[in-house]
């Protein structure tokens, strides 16, 4: 959060923990029929990547020890090594770890087959565990659906994040240049940019073998197109499919800053954050860091990817959730943190914080409103989310059971296309030949 | 087996090393704790990983034995040859520079001069430095818009580098900041081996009327060669399991340029799931670093 | 090996001149480091790169404050500490038995841990360490960091030990020394040096090694390196906060290095090996 707002966002904070206070003395006090010290003195092991919702939550833990007496120890790891230790933990059936946060979108499928998330809809439904104003149904429907698994509740949402493009008006203002509305003129307007300023990257975003998919996702789907066909072939080779491929590649080969096939967040980050870009394609996790850059709150837009032909607009979403394991042994104390960290009052309090929430009813609370309202560039980056979490699809690579390494030959073969090595043909060919044989794989475990 | 020529060649008591111990077996028992230790903690993992090797294993999934459909699965992976190839130019380049330099910076480090211990202390700091710091640092400066490399390159009139966004020079990138990191390291061999060499063929190559050049080529170069075996066998077992440089600033990429048998072994095991094949590319990499390492032991034997 | 009376005077200069242009190489991207330490996170990517700015210490103020590092950077201690001395019990000896004995085997045998690649170890040392009770623990890190830093010890050494006189061994032999003695009384203090930078070499490795603690450690033992990977992440990445980590983190290695750099030189004067 940036300047202005600090005062102001720090008596809404007091304002918010006054409020979760009196949340937890009111459902007491209201006879709530669940008892918060059941568990008092218990020790449940949480495995937690090191993201911005576990650093908010974990900073206000003293509530939840004062309210249950239950211990937490909190292995944090940046995620791709908290990964590496989850999956061996969770291979060798320990119950070293009660619960662990989980990118449903990437694994969820994987670790729904080998049974590892417990079903948390039991817990839910039990009134003796669960508070009345928990509302499970106020989660957005959609990052709901991404949390089941064969009717099976794996995981409560924690964040939306999805890609959004930032844009440089001023920078558009002195080129004159008006703001894209639609997806094919991105080529044009990047052209445009480039001339009027020759040292200001006209578009950037992930070139990064792996951690492309995201981006691109949206490109494919806003053209109308979809990983596979209704025969379960790869699609890549469709025409909206070379479509998107094309345009991807195109825009990043011609356009985009050099080296681009190595970034990924952090360098599209910077590279914005220091104002050397015009628009940048990147997650909305990024807007905190941006926006602490000076002079990015007041000059930059935040959209969604402009729509396709038809005004077709998918965009991409997906949002980290808080799982149990299925080999803990402490259920019950572990469903208490996991309700107690997605509670509306948390959610409040983690808005506040830049958390997105995935609960309709936070984004229309009016502090998290009065936030948005101070600074117009978080009204509209609020606005994407929304849309967000209404038209999105969670669809970041072929949806499969091996989406990383469906992931790693799309972005293999858009990389080769972004280097001039092979053409739109050859790469949707390769593209989906492999996928298909992947898929044979898989079906074969 | 069989008798080694270890230690000095050539010099003074030459004869020794060749004969049978005549006390063979007593300090034998000085070994035992290190072999037990090793056994010990070693033999599991191994035998773990082959039978792994031998299925078809995913996360999360039961194994099915699939005897050697891995090992025939990787013959035909093209991923697989063009990593053991850049495995190995990786290897070559990196060690033919860290030994040169390291020599190099060893027989510097070795004179005795004013500010030696700090000196000493600055040139060990690159090899202090934990791998993930070092390739975080090295990957915003020498990006190619962010970064002060370019910056540099400008200043001296230089075209702008891709750096290790090129497919075709990460490689060459990744094994000067590997030479960076480690050459201090090499150097500290050396210098103790320099320490260990006798003051008479010295004496004896100057009176003879021999350069300092001469010396160093007839006289140093080959009384230090077993010193610089183990500088490059130690350099060896993990050069050729690079992993940490690339991991945090390519991941393997551009593409598949500088994905090492290490990278590609993780990517398919812990990004992939696929620990079987996992197994198979890490038993195949293990039996690769085996036989370089006995090629350079029976280099550094016959000496 | 001094060149002693064959140096001549100007070339001296010509050293020190090398001697300089070598530090710079290696000091420049550490000084950029230290320098990014002390910015604010938004200017450590600015371009042209500031060379003057005005220096901050919050980074390594909030170090302090959102990370333990007290307690990762004692854990870091022990399990290094643990592991260079059980290293130097375990390798020392074997490397003298080896380098005595003239055989290759064991020391070729005690490499074969090194040369497997790190994540092999991770899922079967798991369940094994599960088993056993130890995850978690000081212990398996001590055990685990010792199969890094003792064959690197035995490797360091042998140069050394091969490079002791044979008669004084044999002398000491045949006045009826064991081959404990001979090693303990007469090798020992002959290959001191050897041993410093063997303890300094196998200490920083250990220092610096992640994969063991990452799936290994607990919420009591977790290492300072595997902390030091938090400040990288979606949304998150402190550049200040991980370069003032990388600095805190690289200075235990370096003092203990500049400590036991004394031993090294005072081993050089000795000259008892030259006989």
């Amino acid at each position: 959060m940036t300047g202005t707002g600090r005062i102001g966002s720090a008596l809404l904070a007091a304002g918010i923990a006054l409020a979760v206070g009196s949340w937890c003395g009111a459902a007491r006090a209201a006879g709530d029929t669940v008892d918060w010290k059941r568990f008092n003195g218990q020790t449940i092991t949480f495995l937690s990547s090191n993201h911005p919702w576990a650093q908010a939550v974990l900073k206000r833990l003293d509530q939840f020890t004062e309210l249950t007496g239950i211990k937490l120890r909190v292995d944090t790891f940046q995620e791709a090594q908290m990964r590496d230790r989850l999956m061996t933990v969770l291979q060798s059936r320990s119950s070293d770890v009660d619960l662990f946060m989980s990118l449903k979108s990437r694994e969820g499928l994987l670790f729904a087959n080998a049974g590892w998330y417990a079903d948390l809809r039991p817990l839910v439904n039990d009134p003796k565990l669960t508070a009345s104003s928990y509302d499970l149904a106020d989660f957005s429907p959609a990052l709901l659906k991404a949390e089941e698994f064969k009717g099976k509740l794996a995981g409560i949402p924690l964040n939306i994040e999805g890609p959004v493009l930032y844009l440089r008006k001023d920078i558009f203002a002195r080129c004159k240049l008006a703001e894209p509305t639609a997806l094919a003129q991105l080529p044009d307007i990047a052209a445009k940019l480039k001339a009027c300023d020759p040292s200001i990257t006209p578009f950037v975003s992930r070139g990064a073998k792996g951690a492309l998919a995201y981006t691109f996702s949206n490109f494919l789907h806003n053209l109308g197109g979809d990983y596979f066909d209704a025969a379960g072939k790869s699609n890549l080779c469709s025409a909206p499919g070379k479509q998107a491929l094309q345009l991807y590649a195109d825009l990043l080969k011609n356009y985009g800053p050099p080296g681009v096939v190595n970034y990924s967040f952090l360098q599209i980050r910077e590279m914005y954050g220091q104002g050397r870009a015009a628009m940048a394609f990147e997650s909305s996790n990024e807007f905190g860091p941006i926006m602490q850059f000076p002079g990015r709150t007041k000059d930059s837009d935040v959209t969604l990817l402009p729509p396709g032909p038809g005004g077709v607009s998918r965009p991409t979403v997906i949002g980290w959730g808080i799982s149990m394991s299925a080999f803990s042994q402490d259920q019950g104390p572990t469903w208490y943190f996991i309700q107690w960290a997605t509670s509306p009052a948390m959610q409040t309090a983690l808005a506040l914080d830049g958390i997105a929430p995935p609960r309709v009813s936070i984004a229309n609370s009016a502090e998290y409103k009065a936030w948005l309202a101070a600074e117009p560039v978080r009204q509209e980056w609020s606005k994407s989310l929304d849309t967000m979490a209404r038209t999105g699809t969670s669809e970041v690579g072929p949806p499969m059971e091996q989406q990383p390494e469906a992931r790693d030959i799309l972005g293999d073969e858009l990389q080769q296309m972004i280097l001039g090595q092979v053409n739109a043909d050859q790469a949707c060919a390769a593209a989906d030949k492999q996928i298909d044989a992947l898929v044979v794989r898989e079906q074969h475990h | 087996m069989g008798t080694m020529a270890f230690g000095r060649s050539g010099a003074s008591t030459a004869g020794w090393t060749r004969r049978r111990a005549r006390f063979a077996g007593t300090a034998h028992w000085l070994l035992v704790p290190a072999l037990a230790f090793t056994l010990a903690l070693v033999v599991f993992p191994f035998g773990y990983t082959f039978w792994l090797s031998l299925n078809d294993y995913q996360f999360g999934h039961s194994a099915r034995f699939n005897f050697g459909e891995n090992y025939a699965a990787l013959l035909h992976d093209a991923v697989f040859w063009q990593g053991l190839g850049t495995t190995f130019f990786l290897y070559f380049l990196s060690l033919a520079l860290q030994l040169v330099l390291g020599t190099y910076v060893g027989l510097l480090l070795n004179r005795r001069l004013y500010g030696q211990t700090l000196a000493r202390t600055i040139l060990m700091s690159p090899f202090m430095m934990p791998s993930v710091v070092i390739g975080m640092m090295w990957l915003v400066i020498l990006d190619p818009s962010l970064g002060a490399a370019n910056y540099i390159l400008g200043l001296l009139g230089l075209p702008p580098s891709q750096w290790l966004a090129s497919p075709g020079l990460v490689v060459p990138v990744i094994a000067l900041i590997d030479t960076w990191q480690w050459t201090p390291f090499v150097a500290l061999i050396i210098v103790g081996g320099l320490q260990a060499l006798p003051i008479e063929p010295f004496e004896a190559a100057f009176i003879d009327g021999a350069t300092r050049w001469q010396a160093f080529r007839y006289v140093t170069l080959p009384m230090l060669r077993p010193t610089l075996l183990t500088a490059a066998i130690l350099r060896s077992v993990d050069l050729l399991r690079f992993f940490d440089i690339i991991y945090i600033t390519t991941q393997g990429g551009p593409g598949n340029a500088s994905t090492t048998l290490n990278i590609y072994a993780y990517r398919r095991g812990f990004e992939f799931f696929d620990i079987g094949y996992a197994s198979a590319i890490m038993i195949a990499l293990m039996a690769l670093v085996a036989i370089v390492v006995l090629a350079l032991m029976r280099l550094r034997r016959s000496l | 090996m001094s060149l002693g009376p064959f140096t001549r005077e100007r070339s001296q200069l010509g050293i020190y001149v090398q001697y300089a242009v070598v530090c710079l190489f290696i000091l420049a991207p550490i000084l950029w480091m230290v320098e990014a330490s002390f910015k604010a996170p938004t200017a450590v990517t600015a371009y042209p790169p500031h060379l003057l700015f005005s220096p901050t210490l919050e980074n390594y103020a909030t170090l302090f404050e959102t990370t333990p590092f007290g307690q990762y950077a004692l854990n870091s201690l022990i399990v290094a500490g643990g592991s260079t001395l059980l290293g130097l019990l375990l390798g020392v000896p074997a490397a003298f038995a080896v380098s005595y004995e003239a055989i290759t085997w064991p020391a070729t045998l005690t490499l074969a841990a090194r040369m497997a690649p790190g994540t092999l170890f991770l899922l079967p040392w798991y369940i094994l360490f599960t088993a056993l009770g130890l995850v978690g623990s000081h212990t398996v890190l001590v055990i685990t960091h010792t199969v890094i830093t003792m064959p690197l010890i035995l490797w360091v050494m042998l140069p050394y030990f091969d490079g002791l006189p044979r008669d004084i061994l044999e002398a000491a032999r045949i006045d009826g020394c064991s081959p404990f003695h001979m090693f303990w009384r007469i090798a020992v203090p002959l290959v001191k040096p050897g041993i410093v930078v063997a303890t300094i070499l196998a200490f920083v490795f250990s220092w610096n090694y992640f994969l063991f603690a990452l799936v290994l450690s607990g919420f009591d033992s977790k290492t300072l390196i595997v902390a030091a990977f938090n400040f990288v992440g979606e949304g998150a990445t402190n550049w200040g906060a991980l370069m003032a980590a990388a600095v805190l983190i690289a200075l235990p290695p370096l003092a203990l290095s500049l400590l036991v750099q004394r031993w090294l030189v005072s081993g050089l004067t000795a000259g008892a090996v030259k006989g």
